[in-house]
């Protein structure tokens, strides 16, 4: 098993991975719809933010250069420890229009704690060529970002690629031409369905380094449990808000589940804080307090997770149950197993 | 119960003629990599020339040996792939039997490159790309592989450019990908798969942005092209083909064998040089593919029979055969324990088919050993037999 905890020394305070980074859209529209979580879920003391898109969004930028904090405008602690990706998924159809420099700047005046370097999302539906060009592009974004790199932050790579040679070969020349603290693998949002093609990746990434390894945008209910299976330490996603969005209400263990296919109960089936007072009905007229159920949902699968690890308990067969309802997902994590049992 | 087995794991012993084991094989069938090649100089030389030939000027030229079953047509391109194979600027492959058609004689050939060969190949193409594209050195598959694993080369810098540079040499896009994805291990069974003709999904193809599938003679023809092409500029100065049992065409219908012969003709045709094709047919079988195939035939132009033993090969044969497992030479005639005369006999009774000298040789060394018989007489063979 490649499952492992660290500690991160950060500029705002420490963080205890692996972690999610739940995704706050602040900067993505004119008012941050993801709701207050810091404070009530104790899991979560942390965020992914979009850097570019806060930069872009004028007023909000010309509030944070006048002296409001990123975290006073995210309404959260001054320890929230924050994420700030370069905002790199809006290239995938688009030109890039900033450069490492600036980003790291922008990076820098969030006071963010993780910076994420500039990339450029590769997609299937591209030609081969193209997506080698996509890939080149974000090596050498990394490289010029490492250089102009200083201070506390941690700046974890970007790395794309659809095959394991492609992900081995980045890291490694990552590693030996930058500086970094870490690697974040991207690029897996438009394969997520090809569990099998996802966990070869991870796991080539998790094998080219040590060091911290991020997966950007798949930390959902089924994703979670593979990932920290394979070593991951962090992740990010929007997934409670998404689910939120198609009143999908998420079971830890289970998945999501149209909230209008299920009628007859008063109450679901989740104690959380916020599904354990309410009803149903309650629960299906305010879209608020499903994300923020969503989130917690996000919470008690990752919870679950550390309790078997921690008791010592043995986490392949909880993933040989957890995994049971699925044909798919199971045949992944049966990949991942035979791979990580190769290795060990 | 009467058993009339006695089954037995004890082995003879053949001290007594001053060998450790039967030299002669039971069941003679060309070994893998013939050690001995015996008589038929005239096949000799003129295999020789022909590969000196091609070696030399890099020309294209082809040659056909005949010879009756059992004469040594498959240990003759045994003996020859086996002197070729060490040398490191060719590229040989052995085709047990030509199949059902051109395709077929393309997948055997590729099949005994192998999957490693063709990896190295893959590697060694990347390699010579490296260094026209970066600061690298790459000098053979082993240190491309290394530089990719170390990071030290991209692949994102150097796999456009060979997919590019590789379509443009061998003309055929579809090829030169499936030559890049064998250096990913997600699709590079499906490349080999490809590759070898053997057919694979469209998914699969599509992984690799391969339109094409490789399906019919005229694609093999094609890849066979495309693959000579790039050894070529590799370095390697040809390529062998050795096609035995090519009588075998003789079971297809008149449609499928006159495409076959017409597909060797086109394969012929597109490769001026650089290439060798060696075929091993019975002679009835290439008479009349040259009275009815002339613009096959024509092609090939050269033919060399292996004969029937003589006296004398057939005791130059058995004393190297004797050699290979003769203790300490103590002064007995290398032929020992048989004599000339009992060796004429298995001449006679073989009609100088070395298959059956082969096994005869094999049989009665065994039967002298249970009659303790100090040397093998002419009379004893007869009553052996």
């Amino acid at each position: 098993m490649l499952y492992r905890r660290r500690e991160l020394d950060l500029p705002n305070g420490n963080l205890d991975t692996p972690v999610l980074f739940p995704v706050r859209n602040l900067g993505k529209r004119s008012s941050d719809n993801t709701p207050t979580y810091v404070g009530d879920i104790p899991d979560f003391s942390s965020a992914i933010i979009n850097a570019r898109s806060i930069r872009n969004r004028d007023p909000m930028w010309n509030r944070l250069t006048n002296g409001v904090t990123l975290r006073e405008e995210m309404d959260v602690p001054e320890d929230t420890i924050v994420f700030a990706d370069s905002g790199g998924f809006d290239f995938t159809s688009g030109e890039v229009d900033t450069t490492p420099k600036e980003t790291l700047e922008t990076q820098r005046q969030l006071n963010a704690d993780i910076y994420g370097t500039v990339d450029v999302p590769l997609s299937r539906k591209n030609r081969a060529a193209e997506n080698q060009d996509r890939i080149e592009q974000s090596i050498q974004f990394a490289l010029e970002a490492s250089d102009h790199h200083d201070g506390d932050s941690l700046l974890l790579a970007s790395v794309h690629g659809y095959d394991p040679e492609t992900i081995r070969n980045n890291i490694q020349h990552l590693e030996k031409y930058g500086d970094f603290h870490g690697y974040a693998l991207g690029s897996l949002v438009p394969i997520r369905t090809d569990y099998e093609k996802v966990t070869s990746l991870v796991l080539a990434a998790r094998k080219a380094t040590e060091k911290h390894l991020h997966v950007y945008g798949l930390g959902g209910l089924v994703y979670q449990p593979l990932l920290l299976y394979l070593g991951v330490d962090s992740f990010d996603s929007s997934a409670f808000i998404r689910a939120a969005g198609n009143r999908n209400y998420l079971i830890p263990g289970f998945g999501g589940e149209e909230l209008q296919n299920i009628e007859e109960m008063e109450r679901l089936p989740c104690p959380c804080p916020i599904c354990g007072q309410r009803t149903l009905d309650d629960i299906r007229q305010d879209r608020t307090a499903l994300t923020q159920h969503n989130l917690w949902a996000l919470a008690t699968e990752l919870r679950r997770f550390r309790y078997v690890a921690e008791s010592e308990r043995d986490i392949e067969n909880y993933l040989d149950l957890r995994f049971r309802g699925n044909e798919v997902t199971q045949r992944a994590y049966k990949t991942a197993k035979q791979q990580i049992r190769r290795l060990v | 119960m009467n058993n009339s087995f006695t089954i037995s794991d004890e082995q003879q012993n053949y001290t007594q003629y001053n060998l450790q084991a039967n030299p002669f094989p039971y069941s003679p069938v060309p070994a893998e990599d013939p050690e001995i090649f015996c008589g038929q100089q005239h096949v000799a030389e003129q295999i020789s020339s022909t590969v000196s030939s091609v070696l030399a000027t890099g020309k294209s030229k082809h040659l056909v040996v005949t010879g009756k079953y059992g004469n040594g047509k498959s240990h003759t391109l045994k003996y020859t792939r086996s002197l070729l194979r060490d040398r490191d600027d060719v590229v040989v492959g052995y085709v047990a039997q030509p199949g059902e058609g051109f395709l077929d004689i393309y997948h055997e050939f590729m099949y005994d490159l192998g999957f490693n060969r063709i990896q190295e190949l893959a590697y060694n193409w990347l390699a010579s790309v490296a260094r026209d594209v970066t600061d690298a050195n790459p000098m053979g598959a082993e240190s491309m592989r290394s530089l990719i694993d170390e990071g030290d080369v991209l692949l994102s810098d150097i796999v456009p450019e060979a997919i590019r540079k590789l379509s443009d040499i061998t003309r055929f896009a579809d090829f030169a990908r499936a030559i890049v994805h064998m250096v990913y291990e997600d699709t590079n069974l499906y490349a080999w798969q490809w590759l070898t003709a053997e057919g694979i999904r469209y998914e699969q193809r599509k992984e690799m942005e391969i339109h094409s599938a490789l399906d019919d003679d005229t694609m093999g023809v094609r890849a066979f092209t495309a693959l000579k092409n790039l050894l070529l500029d590799l370095g390697y100065t040809s390529v062998f083909v050795f096609v035995d049992e090519f009588e075998s065409i003789a079971r297809l219908n008149s449609k499928n064998e006159q495409a076959t012969l017409n597909s060797i003709r086109h394969l012929m045709d597109q490769n001026s040089s650089g290439l060798c094709v060696l075929f091993g047919c019975a002679p009835e079988v290439w008479q009349d593919v040259m009275s009815e195939y002339h613009a096959f035939s024509e092609r090939i132009g050269q033919e060399v029979a292996l004969r029937p033993l003589t006296s004398e090969h057939l005791y130059e044969l058995v004393a190297d055969y004797l050699n290979r497992e003769r203790d300490e030479p103590n002064g007995e005639a290398p032929i020992h324990p048989f004599t000339e005369e009992s060796l004429d006999m298995i001449l006679q009774r073989s009609q100088g088919n070395v298959r059956q000298v082969l096994a005869l040789c094999s049989r009665v060394l065994d039967t002298a050993i249970e009659d303790e018989r100090e040397v093998i007489t002419e009379e004893f063979v007869q009553e052996s037999m």
